[in-house]
């Protein structure tokens, strides 16, 4: 489905990216882990071109979406991303957060976009906050919220990118609830959390990154239970 | 304290009433309103195009384009300094006496030099606005599969607008009071039709007066206009 070849990123003279090769199969949950500044948010926002790669190519559904010549927003729609800091849209009410993207681009009229919506929010335990302001939620509703939102486009692939790291401790749980659900779903989904528990418990495969390199990558059970490369047993000593 | 009303309204009527001369002030006021209005619509067209400009709202990954963008980038730099950089009235007078000759309507010179003049104050208010939106909107917007433009237009502007309403209305005011000096390339003004009271009467206190009270009762409707705007736009923010 996604698949990354010898990608690169630099910001200026600062090497964030050395050369990724990475092959993400339909209805997998990839979960990133590594220390900060290890590169893995900025390869999860390369995978949509948030950021540009300046080397190697990245394919999408067979369109090689590093291209100039493709058209990017297209290929977005099937894509969604969960952001750190929500990123909703303040000046709107929670269902036209959800209904504005699918609506606008055509994709559906906006009864369809709203029945959608009020479903899926019915979905995470939302229903009744349809018509508040993204300002008077929690974080933790306004994450479930910003996945609604992505939901609503109907994408083939969640882009997560530490989806709990800005909530307070006692709202981690239900964002990760509703994540979880998405799994057994069978979406497909790239993770960058610090939640070794979800990333134990949901995913297919977890890769560890560090210095712009995955440095090991390996279901589950193996990578907490086994892990090979130096970097990443010290990292999970401090972790764990 | 009775005769001084008597005498202050017989020095109105004389004045004011006499010959009609309150007329001066009337159609003075319509080609003020008419001025600052046009001014303000021309002036926020030229400044949210120029504010898009500045903010690096457009970056094509054509190289033709990218070069389009970087040569309009320029302009506007250029534009922002003379506009800036020089008094109101000598670009007034430069537009009457040397680039707009062949116009003869003072008031339709009046009202592009007042607009373009504006645009590079509403230029800089609004460019501040789209800067003070976070950065994760616009990633919000393009990730779901929207333009630029659309999630520009769509999510960045309305909360921009919302940022530097009241700025934006300072500019407005401002923009009223300085179409004042259109009288100096002849405009029959509402400073100017109060002037010309002054003039054929020998009397200042009560035209001048009279203006300054009308030119005040204009801003504080405009204020309140612009209150009402605000306190809408503000509705998201209740918590």
């Amino acid at each position: 489905m996604i698949s990354v070849k010898n990608l690169e990123k630099a910001f200026g003279e600062n090497k964030v990216l050395c050369g990724i090769n990475q092959e993400i199969k339909k209805g997998e949950k990839v979960v990133v882990v590594g220390p900060s500044g290890s590169g893995k948010s900025t390869f999860l926002r390369c995978l949509n071109l948030l950021e540009l790669p300046t080397g190697g190519e990245i394919w999408f559904e067979g369109n090689n979406i590093t291209d100039p010549k493709c058209d990017i927003n297209k290929l977005r729609q099937k894509m969604g991303m969960v952001f750190q800091h929500f990123n909703l849209f303040p000046h709107l009410t929670v269902k036209k957060n959800i209904t504005l993207a699918p609506v606008h681009l055509k994709l559906m009229s906006q009864k369809e976009a709203d029945e959608l919506a009020m479903q899926l929010l019915a979905r995470v335990g939302l229903a009744e906050k349809a018509d508040a302001y993204p300002n008077q939620l929690s974080g933790g509703q306004k994450q479930r919220i910003a996945i609604v939102r992505a939901l609503a486009m109907k994408p083939d692939v969640m882009l997560f990118d530490e989806p709990t790291s800005a909530l307070d401790p006692e709202m981690v749980g239900e964002v990760l609830q509703v994540m979880k659900q998405l799994a057994e779903e069978g979406m497909t989904m790239v993770v960058v959390t610090h939640e070794m528990g979800f990333a134990r418990e949901v995913a297919t495969r977890v890769l560890f990154m560090d210095q712009g390199q995955v440095l090991e990558e390996a279901p589950p059970e193996e990578f907490f239970a086994h892990p090979k490369n130096a970097r990443l047993q010290d990292f999970l000593s401090k972790v764990l | 304290m009775m005769s001084w009303l008597t005498d202050m309204w017989n020095r109105f009527y004389d004045t004011m009433i006499v010959d009609d001369r309150y007329l001066q002030i009337f159609w003075g006021l319509g080609n003020t309103l008419l001025i600052t209005v046009c001014a303000i619509l021309m002036g926020t067209v030229i400044g949210t195009i120029i504010a898009m400009i500045k903010a690096k709202v457009f970056n094509p990954r054509n190289i033709v384009l990218k070069a389009i963008v970087k040569i309009l980038d320029v302009v506007g730099s250029v534009y922002l300094t003379i506009i800036r950089g020089t008094p109101m009235i000598l670009q007034l007078m430069i537009m009457y006496y040397v680039i707009l000759t062949n116009i003869t309507n003072g008031v339709t010179v009046a009202c592009i030099a007042f607009g373009i003049n504006s645009g590079a104050y509403v230029a800089e208010v609004i460019r501040t606005g789209i800067l003070s939106v976070d950065k994760g909107q616009m990633e919000a917007g393009r990730s779901l599969g929207l333009t630029q433009t659309t999630t520009m237009f769509k999510i960045i502007f309305p909360q921009a607008l919302k940022n530097v309403l009241p700025a934006l209305g300072n500019e407005f005011i401002a923009l009223l009071k300085e179409t004042s000096v259109a009288g100096y390339i002849g405009i029959h003004d509402l400073t100017k039709g109060s002037d010309i009271i002054r003039t054929t009467t020998y009397e200042s206190f009560i035209p001048l007066i009279s203006a300054g009270l009308v030119y005040l009762v204009l801003v504080v409707g405009l204020t309140s206009l612009l209150g009402c705007l605000e306190r809408r736009l503000r509705k998201s923010d209740i918590r």
